[in-house]
């Protein structure tokens, strides 16, 4: 009797879940609608890596009551239902033979909708495969956008080439004041999680090092540094990384599209090595603020943002009001993008050289990255400052090594914020994050870069619940591309996190390192000068 | 089975009571409805309004991914549970008896779990009571941090530990259990009255603490609710009610009333403005004051939409996504004309209970800057709104009176008298008599002119400036003679003093807020805060 009952009960409960979701079939009878389908996000129209996630998306209009996608190409076709939400959801096996049968050709998208007086079909768009092959793994900070306090977050890694999410770490979710920390900066040597770091401030701070499969913790602490590391990259072949050291503060707006200003009172470039545990400067100015190093793929060039500073500055008035100072004159802080020659055998850097004189247009560069073939130099520029991600003038450029030239990529850029971006190891993709969804929440955008250098238009990355868009409380903050997923398990990584103290680098100052402490406010330099560098080394311990 | 142990025959004991029911049952009451019924005049009627902004500090949605911040916390899916239960206090007649409901019926099962004797059936009630105490002890505490999941969730733990005990126990014993609704017939009227004054004291108990010890919290809440409910009046009516209790959000709802009304340069000091302290504890993020109550609602009234969306922002990092945070961006966003921001939190505002509501009334807004203008509320913010772009961080903190007192240029009178308000409330006669100009040759409203007699000592012949001044001038000066005596010891004198001279500046310019004169403002910095 009660197996009888229970058998009912699921029987009933399966027809009433089938009996709710759509049927997946084209109509027999429709009118082809003038206009084309409103869907979100946008996916029309796009290029689209041949080993993307299914591209879930929803459908608005306002009387329809059920909706069918078509989906065609290369002999293949794809049809997903969806009912009065408008949410489609497509088959990831059926998705995948699509996106296998027209790799390299395009993907007509029809879609039907219900409404009260029968079936229409909106105009067809287009999704173009790409050839090439995106990294595979994602990962990205989620955290509130950009406020001062922080409570729970992590860094997670995403799958893109379906739906499965992973914590890398997640800091401490319940409140504990001697526990609570911040982490930030994840980054990978070159596409490849066999060498990752990141920091965590405040409690157990230090900077996080894994290779192979272990983590380590470090601390990059001198008189000489003015923090500790900051923005990080990993050199492509050295076990070195570079760093900047930054005096950072943020301050938020009372009456200005712009919510909040980042900027920096004072930063320098830092060479850590990882092996000897040594750190040392690259750059030590007082006038100049360098910022956001990254090698290039061979490993010979070192890629970096500077801005002059003291021109700002009343030198009259004392060190604690550089900040009011920069503060009342932070739309005229600008930086240019620089270089400087790294010679790996003997650790030795040239002098500078200007790549692009952004200043000289009123312009302000940061976050410059090297494509993986080492042709393109992808930069974010704005207005003014270095924190893109909070200027809506922000937009991504690019400067092709070969021809000296540099040029906005338009099809990727929007009017909102778009910044901090990462390549895909074959240089044909790169992810950006991009405020553009609602002006606050950054979510990463997938943009082809195709062979003559130019980008195509970018679609957010896809979500199993496309509505998870809107719903989604916090950023993707710092997104990362890589081909393999992160070697090392969450509990590792807190255990050296909680349990380690970091060890200390040694500073022992680089001869060729470039410095200049000729300022009045800034940096004070130690009284025991070192030679050449202008800094005291560190005893080792 | 139980059919079988009915049928059993009744101890001597039990015999003897039912013996004598007829007439013995005329003098019992059913205790157990009369404690749910105290407990649920308790739980709505009382607390009701503590209860409602819980639910106001607190967030439930259906879909997990979104209550991921709760239930990745120790015991996550008990919060959750606790969480969607405090949904029914948008209703608090509602949610107190779903409280009053399970604190009676976890009454009950630990009078069956423990197999009490009616003459000890008084202790059945000790836990629920002790919950109601623990409760009250806590007041603001309960929903301050947003750790509001454990409102219900403790009782539903309890209660569900209580089922699965009572479940084992009937499984092994055939004794009967006892009478849930119904007169408890194996009870004397002695122990029968025992339990109901043990039961009146300890509610008696609870209520004279609350009352002694935290008369602020149910007063707060009632402020709240009507500062959400947008009922202005009834703001004045209850702060002018408790007058003499003092706390900041209190005194912030009272102004952000009279603000929206015009009056804040005309009644602002029928309130007592010298802050007691408050029983509460944060997560030790450097809370001032309560600060976490009212600086979001206190920016965005103030015009300082940014810096509301900011606080509101910091908040929401802090305890996750509140219902009263959202419903603060969603109108933030609004006058900021941020329409796919807006979209965005109306969209997981709609998925709360009973928000309908107020999606419905702030939906059609979206995209629509003139329907935006012409709300009242908004409208009136507007006036007040900077002309010029600055930092926060120039200011002193909270936000809405740090800038007031710099307040070079404002967008209306509205603006200006404003930071003429705030600039008497802080003492600071320069710039208030720095920021007269534009008043010159009117009457000003009666706060401000007090505050011009008194600046007078150092600026001669200011009054002059003004008419209506001298209508005034005897008042002031019978108020100084007669406050020579009290001069020498102005703490000690204020409170008994504020009856007499309730509404009056110069009361408040002498003997007012003296420990903020004293130490001034402090700023929401804190360990736990970087540049993210």
């Amino acid at each position: 009797m009660r197996r009888y009952i229970l058998s009912v009960v699921i029987t009933a409960t399966l027809f009433i879940i089938v009996g709710c979701k759509p049927k997946a079939e084209v109509p027999g009878q429709f009118v082809e609608a003038d206009a084309e389908a409103q869907i979100y996000p946008d996916y029309k129209d796009i290029v689209v890596p041949p080993n993307i996630a299914p591209l879930n998306f929803i459908v608005r209009d306002s009387s329809a009551t059920a909706y069918v996608a078509q989906l065609q190409g290369g002999g293949q076709e794809l049809l997903a239902a969806a009912a009065e939400d408008g949410i489609v959801q497509m088959d990831s096996t059926q998705w995948r033979a699509l996106l296998t049968a027209t790799k390299s050709s395009n993907i007509s998208v029809s879609i039907y909708a219900k409404r009260p007086d029968g079936w229409v079909r909106f105009k067809a768009y287009r999704i173009s495969v790409a050839e090439e092959p995106i990294d595979a793994f994602l990962s990205y900070r989620l955290i509130e956008p950009g406020y001062e306090l922080y409570r729970q977050l992590g860094i997670y890694q995403r799958n893109i080439t379906n739906f499965d999410e992973v914590p890398v770490y997640e800091n401490n979710r319940e409140y504990a004041d001697g526990e609570n920390h911040c982490i930030n900066c994840h980054n990978y040597r070159m596409g490849s999680t066999e060498s990752m770091l990141f920091h965590v401030r405040a409690n157990h701070g230090g900077t996080i090092i894994v290779q192979d499969g272990k983590a380590h913790k470090i601390q990059l602490k001198d008189s000489t540094i003015i923090t500790s590391g900051v923005y990080p990259s990993w050199h492509p072949t050295e076990n070195l990384v570079a760093f900047s050291t930054n005096k950072t503060g943020q301050a938020f707006h009372l009456y200005y599209p712009e919510k909040l200003e980042v900027m920096d009172e004072k930063s320098d470039l830092l060479l850590y090595d990882v092996t000897k545990n040594e750190v040392s400067h690259i750059i030590r100015t007082t006038d100049d603020m360098e910022t956001f190093p990254c090698w290039a793929p061979d490993g010979r060039t070192l890629y970096y943002c500077s801005a002059k500073r003291n021109y700002l500055l009343n030198m009259s008035l004392p060190d604690s009001l550089v900040t009011q100072q920069l503060l009342l004159k932070y739309d005229s802080i600008r930086y240019n993008l620089l270089s400087i020659p790294f010679d790996p055998k003997t650790r030795s850097f040239g002098q500078p050289k200007l790549e692009v004189d952004a200043v000289a247009e009123n312009k302000s560069i940061s976050v410059p990255r090297l494509s993986p073939d080492g042709r393109y130099i992808l930069y974010t520029k704005g207005d003014y400052g270095q924190f893109h991600i909070w200027h809506r003038s922000s937009d991504l450029w690019v400067k092709d090594l070969q021809t000296d030239s540099c040029y906005a990529l338009t099809e990727a850029n929007s009017p909102d914020v778009d910044s901090f971006h990462s390549w895909s190891s074959n240089s044909r993709w790169f992810v950006f994050s991009s405020r553009r969804m609602d002006g606050n929440y950054t979510r990463p955008f997938i943009a082809y870069f195709d062979k003559t250098g130019h980008a195509h238009k970018p679609f957010v990355l896809p979500q199993e619940d496309p509505e998870w868009n809107i719903l989604q409380l916090k950023s993707y903050n710092v997104p990362e591309l890589s081909r393999d997923a992160v070697r090392i398990s969450e509990h590792d990584l807190r255990q050296c996190i909680y349990e380690t103290e970091g060890e200390n680098a040694t500073y022992k100052p680089n001869p060729t390192a470039i410095v200049r402490l000729d300022g009045t406010t800034g940096a004070s330099p130690r009284k025991a000068v070192d030679g050449t560098s202008g800094a005291s080394p560190k005893k080792p311990e | 089975m139980s059919k079988k142990s009915i049928k059993q025959p009744q101890k001597p004991a039990q015999q003897k009571v039912a013996a004598a029911s007829p007439k013995r049952e005329k003098r019992l009451l059913p205790v157990l409805p009369i404690f749910f019924l105290f407990t649920w005049l308790w739980a709505a009627w009382y607390y009701g309004s503590v209860f409602y902004i819980s639910r106001e500090y607190s967030f439930w949605v259906a879909d997990t991914r979104i209550m991921e911040f709760v239930l990745c916390q120790p015991y996550g899916i008990l919060r959750y549970i606790g969480r969607a239960m405090l949904q029914l206090y948008h209703f608090p007649w509602l949610g107190g008896l779903l409280m009053a409901l399970m604190l009676s019926a976890g009454s009950w099962l630990t009078g069956y779990c423990m197999r009490l004797r009616p003459s000890w059936r008084s202790i059945q009630y000790l836990p629920a009571l002790v919950y109601m105490a623990v409760v009250t002890w806590h007041g603001l505490d309960i929903f301050y941090e947003a750790r509001t999941g454990l409102i219900f969730g403790i009782p539903f733990v309890a209660l569900l530990v209580l089922c699965i005990w009572g479940i084992i126990i009937r499984s092994f014993s055939r004794k009967p259990v006892p009478a849930f609704i119904g007169i408890p017939r194996d009870e004397t009227p002695r122990q029968n009255r025992i339990q109901l004054l043990v039961i009146a004291l300890c509610l008696a108990a609870i209520i004279g603490f609350d009352q002694w010890q935290r008369p602020y919290v149910r007063v707060i809440c009632q402020l709240l609710d009507m500062e959400y409910r947008q009922d202005w009046a009834g703001i004045q009516k209850l702060a002018r009610a408790n007058a003499k209790m003092s706390n900041r959000p209190m005194a912030c709802s009272y102004a952000i009333a009279l603000v929206q009304t015009g009056q804040i340069a005309e009644r602002l000091y029928d309130i007592r403005l010298d802050y007691d302290s408050l029983h509460i504890n944060g997560m030790d993020w450097k809370h001032n004051n309560a600060s976490c109550l009212y600086v979001p609602e206190g920016n965005y009234y103030g015009g300082f939409i940014e810096s509301s969306q900011h606080a509101c922002m910091e908040q929401m990092v802090m305890t996750g996504p509140t219902i009263r945070l959202l419903k603060l961006m969603v109108k933030c966003a609004l006058m900021r004309e941020e329409w796919e921001l807006a979209d965005k939190y109306l969209a997981v505002l709609r998925r709360v209970p009973f928000e309908g509501d107020f999606v419905k009334k702030y939906e059609p807004m979206v995209r629509r800057v003139d329907l935006v203008n012409a709300e009242p509320e908004m409208a009136m913010i507007r006036l007040t709104e900077p002309i010029h772009d600055s930092f926060e961080n120039q200011y002193q903190q909270p936000l809405f009176m740090g800038y007031n007192l710099m307040l070079v240029e404002g967008r209306s009178q509205n603006a200006l008298i404003n930071s003429l308000c705030v600039c008497l409330y802080t003492k600071l006669m320069p710039q208030f008599v720095e920021r007269l100009e534009p008043l010159v040759g009117t009457t000003p409203p009666s706060i401000i002119m007090d505050g011009i007699m008194l600046a007078e000592n150092k600026n001669p012949g200011i009054s002059k400036n003004f008419t209506g001044l001298n209508f005034r001038k005897p008042q002031l000066q019978t108020f100084l003679e007669n406050m020579r005596p009290y001069m020498s010891d102005r703490a000690g004198h204020a409170y008994e003093l504020f009856p007499r001279y309730k509404g009056y500046y110069p009361y408040y310019y002498f003997f007012g807020n003296l420990k903020a004169t004293k130490k001034g403002y402090t700023s929401l910095s804190s360990s736990n805060s970087g540049v993210n």
